[in-house]
C-alpha cells in the first residue's frame, strides 16, 4: 500500500510559534480523546465504588445513606455470595482458557487452508453470535438432559454451565483471533521452517509470540462473557449458583453493598496484577540493559 | 482446528437442530406438541413482530457506529501510545465487565437520574427530547447497549492496531504524506481487519440484545429479544419463540453478508 | 402431653401392631407430632430445597439459617438449601423440559407465585405431587384466609410459604399529596412520564379491573378488555413511564418516579431508608399474592411434608419472618413477634389487618394461564 505524494508545506510556514502551538495541541487531542472514553468506561464503576461505601437501612443500596466500612470488613455476610463468586470464576478462568485455545487453533487452521466447506464453516462461526441467548440457554439445556451414549445423564451444574461458556466463547474468540491474522505474514513461518524449525517450534517460537496481543485480547473477551453471562447460565446451571445468577436472584428483596465491594475487589485485583505485571517487565528490562 | 469444531458441532449445532425442529412444531404444553411443517410460525413471527426486528437492527447499527467513534481512538492510543502499558490498559477497558451488568446498570440510573446533574445540564442547554428525561427513552437503551459492547470493539480493534509497524508510518512521513493522509492510506486500512471484527462483535449481539431495552426502555423501545424472552418465557410458545430466533438471526446474517461483501472479506479475514 | 416414645419403643408397638410398619398405623392414636418428634423416622435423608434469594432466615455471622438448622436437629433430615428460583417463569422455563419428559428436576421442594399461574398450570400438567397431609398437621396454622385459593382449594398441592400485597407506592413530597386510586395513576397529568406499572399481569390488570369495579377472581373478556384499553391510553400518552419487575424500586427511591404499583415487602425495605415513602391498598381494592411451597414430581413427598410441617409451628414461623419481612401466613406467628420483635409484629406491611386482608383480592386462576389474555397483556407492555 503505498501513499500517494502531496507537496510538503512551504518551509516558511513551519516553525512559527502559532503552528508549533496547534502542534502541542494535537499532540494531545488523541491522548485526551482516549482518556475521555476511559472515563464514560468508568463512570458508572466509580459510582459502584462509592456505593460499596454505603451503608443503607433496608436491604436495597439504591440511595446514599452514609458511610460506613463495614461492608469491606465482611465482603462475604451475604450467605452464598462467596461461593457463588469463586464459581464464577473458576468457570471464567477454566472457559476462557480453553475456548482460546481451541478458537485460536481454529482461526490458525482456516487462515491457512483453503479447503471447501471453509465459507460454511466462516458463517458456522457467526451463527452463535446471532442466537439470542434464551434460545441458545434452553437448546443446550435440551441436549444436556437427554440420555448420552456412554455418558449416561448429565449432572447439571459446574460442568454443564463450563460446556456451555465454552461453546459460546469460541466464536468471539475466532473472530478476534482473524482480526489479528488478516496482517499475519506467512513469509515469516516459512523462513523459519527454512531454517530447520518443525511445525511445533515454529507456532511456539514463531506463530505465537506473534498473534499474541490478539490472542490475549480474545481470551479477555472470553473472560469477560463467562463472568458476566446470565441467560445461558441461568438454563444449564442446575442447582448451582453464579455470581450474575446470585445478583439477579437476589435483586428481588435485596442489594446487598458487598456485591459492590466485590465486583470492586475482582475490578482493582486485576489491575492489581496487570500493574505488578508491568512493573516487573520494566525491572527485567532494566537490569537487561543494565548488565 | 479439529477440537474447536468439534465442540461447536456438538453443543451448538445439533441443539440448534432442535431448535429448528420445535420450530416448525405446534401445540403447547397441554396438547403436547405436534411436527407439522408449520411454516406460519415463521410467518406470524414476521408479521406481528417486523416493527421491534426492524428496531432492533437500527439500535445495533447506531450503538456501533457510537462505539467505533469512541472506541477507535482508545484503541489507537493504547496500541500506539501505551508502551509497556498496552495490557494494563486492556485489562482496564474489559474491568467494568467484572462488576455485574445490573449493578453496573444501577450506577447508570443513579447518573442519568431524572433529578441528577447530568440531566439538569441537559436539560438547560436544551437537547432534550419530549419527555424531558433520559432515562426510559431510545437514547438510554443506545447508550446502554453501545457501554456494554465497548470492550468487544475496543479489543479487536487494538489487536489490529497493535500489529501495524510503525516504521510504514515513518515511511509515509518521509515521503511527505501529512498525518491524516498517513492515517488514511496506511494505519485506516491496515486496521480494516480489527474495525470488521469489532462491528461484527459488537452489532450481532446487540441486535438480539433484550435486557438494556427492559430496564432503560420503555414499551416503545422493546427490541426483537424482548419479544423473544416474552414468548419463551411468558407464553411459553416455544415453536413462535423458536421461529422468531431463526428470523432473527437469518436478519443479522443478512446484515453481516452485505456489510462483508460491501468491505470484501478476503482481504480482511486472511 | 404423654412422654415421647423412644425408638425401640415405637419399633416394639409396631411389631406388636398388625401389618407392616406403615407411618399411618403407626399413627392412629397418637399425636403426630410427637411421634414424629420422638421417631425422627426420615433421619439421615436429605430434603433438596429450592427458593428465592433471602427468602429465609439467616444468621449473618455463622452464615447459615438458624431455621434449618433446628429443622435437621429436630428430624434428622438435612437441608441441601439452594437459591436459585429467582423469576417463576424463568424458573418454570428451567424445570418443564424435564418434568414434560417425565423426569425428575432434583429437587423436593421449590416455591412459587400463585399470581404467575404457574403452580395451577403444573397442577393441571400432572407435574406436581400431592402434600402428605398426615404428616402435616399444624397445617390448622394456616391463615383461615389461605385456606381455599381458587386453583388449590384444598390445599392438595401447596403450601403457602410467605405473601405480599401490592397497592400503591408514592412519594408524598414528589406527588403532593396522598395517591390512594389507581384513576390518579393513570389520569392525573401532573404524574405523566413519572408511573410505573407491573410485568405482573396479576397485578397490573387486577388493580385495574378493582378500579374499574371489576372482579379481578372472575374474568371476562369484556372486563379484561376494559382493563387494557385504559393501560393502552396510559401507555400512548406516555403517562406510564415503564413497566417494570421491582426495578421500580430504585426510580421510586431517587425520585424518578413517583407513584407506582409497588409490592408491600419492597416498601418495608424502602421506607427504611426513606421514612417518608407510603405504601396505600388502592381504595378500590388491592391484589395479594402468594409464593407457595410445591413439591415437583419425583421430589420426595414425606421429607417436604415434613418440612412444612415443621415451618408452620408459629415459634418457626416467627424466626423466618423476623427476616423476610413479607406477609406470613401461619397464624400465631405475630403473637411470638410482639415479645421478640415488635416493630416487625406492629408493621401492617408484614402483619396486615383483617380489614386489608378483606381488602386485597386474587386473581383468577385461569385466567392468569389464558394464552389469548397473556398475548394480549404482552403486546400491550411492548413484546
Amino acid at each position: 500500500m503505498t501513499a500517494s505524494v502531496e507537496p510538503m508545506p512551504l518551509p516558511a510556514q513551519r516553525g512559527t510559534a502559532l503552528s508549533r502551538a496547534l502542534e502541542r495541541v494535537r499532540h494531545w487531542v488523541l491522548p485526551a480523546y482516549a482518556g475521555l472514553a476511559l472515563a464514560y468506561l468508568f463512570l458508572p464503576i466509580a459510582i459502584v465504588i462509592a456505593f460499596s461505601f454505603n451503608d443503607p437501612k433496608g436491604r436495597f443500596n439504591y440511595t446514599w445513606s452514609g458511610f460506613t466500612f463495614k461492608n469491606w470488613a465482611h465482603p462475604f455476610a451475604v450467605p452464598g455470595i462467596g461461593s457463588a463468586l469463586r464459581i464464577s470464576l473458576e468457570i471464567a478462568l477454566i472457559s476462557s482458557v480453553v475456548a482460546t485455545a481451541l478458537g485460536a487453533l481454529m482461526a490458525l487452521g482456516m487462515m491457512r487452508h483453503r479447503f471447501r466447506g471453509r465459507g460454511l464453516i466462516n458463517t458456522l462461526v457467526f451463527i452463535p453470535m446471532t442466537t439470542p441467548e434464551i434460545v441458545m440457554g434452553s437448546s443446550l439445556l435440551t441436549l444436556f438432559f437427554q440420555k448420552w451414549p456412554l455418558i449416561g445423564y448429565w449432572h447439571l451444574g459446574f460442568g454443564t454451565i463450563l460446556v456451555a461458556h465454552i461453546t459460546f466463547n469460541i466464536s468471539y474468540v475466532v473472530v478476534t483471533v482473524r482480526a489479528r491474522l488478516a496482517g499475519f505474514d506467512n513469509h515469516v513461518e516459512e523462513a523459519a521452517h527454512d531454517l530447520g524449525a518443525d511445525g511445533w517450534t515454529t507456532f511456539w517460537k514463531v506463530t505465537l509470540p506473534l498473534i499474541a496481543p490478539g490472542v490475549l485480547a480474545a481470551g479477555l473477551l472470553a473472560f469477560a462473557l463467562s463472568v458476566d453471562d446470565f441467560v445461558i447460565t441461568y438454563f444449564n446451571s442446575g442447582e448451582t449458583t453464579t455470581f450474575p445468577l446470585f445478583v439477579w436472584g437476589a435483586a428481588r428483596v435485596a442489594t446487598p453493598p458487598q456485591i459492590n465491594v466485590i465486583g470492586t475487589m475482582i475490578f482493582v485485583v486485576a489491575v492489581g496484577i496487570a500493574l505488578t505485571n508491568v512493573i516487573a517487565q520494566g525491572r527485567r528490562a532494566r537490569r537487561i540493559a543494565a548488565a | 482446528m479439529g477440537p474447536g469444531l468439534a465442540v461447536l458441532l456438538l453443543f451448538f449445532v445439533v441443539p440448534m437442530y432442535y431448535l429448528a425442529h420445535q420450530s416448525l412444531e405446534t401445540g403447547s404444553l397441554e396438547v403436547g406438541y405436534t411436527f407439522k411443517w408449520a411454516w406460519h410460525n415463521y410467518s406470524d413471527a414476521i408479521s406481528s413482530n417486523h416493527q421491534q426486528l426492524l428496531r432492533s437492527l437500527s439500535y445495533a447499527a447506531i450503538s456501533t457506529g457510537i462505539a467505533v467513534v469512541v472506541s477507535y481512538p482508545l484503541a489507537y492510543w493504547i496500541a500506539f501510545r501505551g508502551g509497556r502499558w498496552k495490557n494494563l490498559f486492556l485489562l482496564l477497558v474489559i474491568a467494568p465487565f467484572f462488576v455485574t451488568y445490573l449493578i453496573r446498570t444501577l450506577a447508570w440510573e443513579t447518573i442519568l437520574a431524572d433529578g441528577g446533574p447530568v440531566v439538569g445540564v441537559l436539560r438547560w442547554l436544551h437537547v432534550l427530547g419530549g419527555d424531558g428525561r433520559l432515562l426510559a427513552t431510545s437514547a438510554a437503551v443506545i447508550a446502554g447497549i453501545t457501554y456494554n459492547f465497548m470492550p468487544f470493539m475496543v479489543l479487536p480493534l487494538y489487536a489490529s492496531l497493535e500489529q501495524i509497524d510503525v516504521r510504514l508510518l515513518d515511511a509515509a512521513h518521509d515521503l511527505y504524506a501529512s498525518r491524516r493522509l498517513s492515517f488514511l492510506r496506511v494505519t485506516l486500512p491496515l486496521s480494516l481487519p480489527g474495525l470488521f471484527a469489532g462491528t461484527l462483535l459488537t452489532f450481532i449481539p446487540a441486535a438480539g440484545d433484550f435486557i438494556n431495552a427492559q430496564l432503560l426502555g420503555t414499551p416503545k423501545q422493546y427490541m426483537i429479544g424482548n419479544v423473544i424472552q416474552s414468548k419463551f418465557l411468558e407464553l411459553t410458545d416455544y415453536p413462535q419463540a423458536a421461529a422468531l430466533s431463526f428470523v432473527l438471526m437469518a436478519a443479522i446474517l443478512l446484515v453481516v453478508l452485505v456489510y462483508a461483501r460491501i468491505l470484501g472479506t478476503e482481504r480482511l479475514t486472511g | 402431653m404423654t412422654a415421647p416414645m423412644t425408638r425401640k419403643q415405637l419399633l416394639r408397638r409396631a411389631a406388636a401392631g398388625a401389618g407392616a410398619l406403615t407411618l399411618p398405623g403407626l399413627l392412629s392414636g397418637f399425636d403426630p407430632a410427637e411421634v414424629l418428634a420422638a421417631g425422627k423416622p426420615f433421619a439421615g435423608k436429605t430434603l433438596r430445597f429450592s427458593n428465592w434469594p433471602l427468602y429465609i432466615d439467616v444468621n449473618e455471622k455463622s452464615k447459615q439459617h438458624p431455621s434449618l438448622q433446628q429443622f435437621t436437629k429436630q428430624t434428622g433430615i438435612k437441608v441441601a438449601y439452594t437459591e436459585d428460583i429467582n423469576d417463576n417463569a424463568q424458573f418454570f422455563g428451567k424445570i418443564e423440559g424435564p418434568l414434560s419428559r417425565h423426569q425428575g428436576v432434583g429437587r423436593d421442594l421449590v416455591v412459587m407465585t400463585d399470581s404467575s399461574g404457574l403452580p395451577a398450570r403444573m397442577i393441571q400438567l400432572g407435574w406436581l405431587e400431592k402434600l402428605d397431609k398426615k404428616l402435616i398437621p399444624n397445617i390448622k396454622n394456616l391463615q383461615p384466609t389461605q385456606r381455599h385459593p381458587s386453583w388449590d382449594p384444598q390445599r392438595n398441592y401447596s403450601l403457602p410459604w410467605q405473601s405480599g400485597m401490592t397497592g400503591i407506592g408514592f412519594d408524598p413530597k414528589k406527588t403532593g399529596g396522598p395517591v390512594n386510586t389507581v384513576s390518579e395513576l393513570l389520569d392525573n397529568k401532573k404524574l405523566k412520564g413519572k408511573v410505573t406499572f407491573l410485568t405482573e399481569m396479576s397485578d397490573t390488570i387486577g388493580l385495574v379491573m378493582l378500579d374499574n369495579g371489576d372482579d379481578p377472581s372472575k374474568v371476562t373478556n369484556k372486563t379484561f378488555n376494559r382493563a387494557v384499553q385504559r393501560i393502552q391510553k396510559a401507555v400512548n400518552s406516555g403517562q406510564i413511564r415503564q413497566f417494570t419487575g421491582n426495578d421500580y424500586a430504585p426510580l421510586l427511591a431517587k425520585g424518578d418516579v413517583w407513584a407506582c404499583l409497588a409490592w408491600s415487602g419492597d416498601m418495608v425495605q424502602l421506607q427504611a431508608d426513606h421514612p417518608g415513602l407510603k405504601w396505600v391498598q388502592p381504595t378500590r381494592g388491592a391484589m395479594v399474592w402468594t409464593d407457595n411451597m410445591l413439591i415437583p414430581k419425583g421430589g420426595n413427598v414425606q421429607l417436604a411434608s415434613t418440612y412444612m410441617n415443621f415451618c408452620y409451628q408459629p415459634k418457626i414461623a416467627a424466626e423466618i419472618e423476623d427476616y423476610v419481612n413479607y406477609i406470613c401466613p401461619v397464624v400465631g406467628a405475630d403473637k411470638v413477634l410482639r415479645k421478640t420483635d415488635p416493630d416487625v409484629a406492629k408493621n401492617t406491611l408484614i402483619f396486615p389487618t383483617q380489614k386489608m386482608f378483606k381488602n386485597a383480592h386474587q386473581f383468577d386462576a385461569k385466567a392468569s394461564q389464558n394464552a389469548g389474555y397473556k398475548a394480549a397483556f404482552q403486546k400491550l407492555i411492548g413484546a
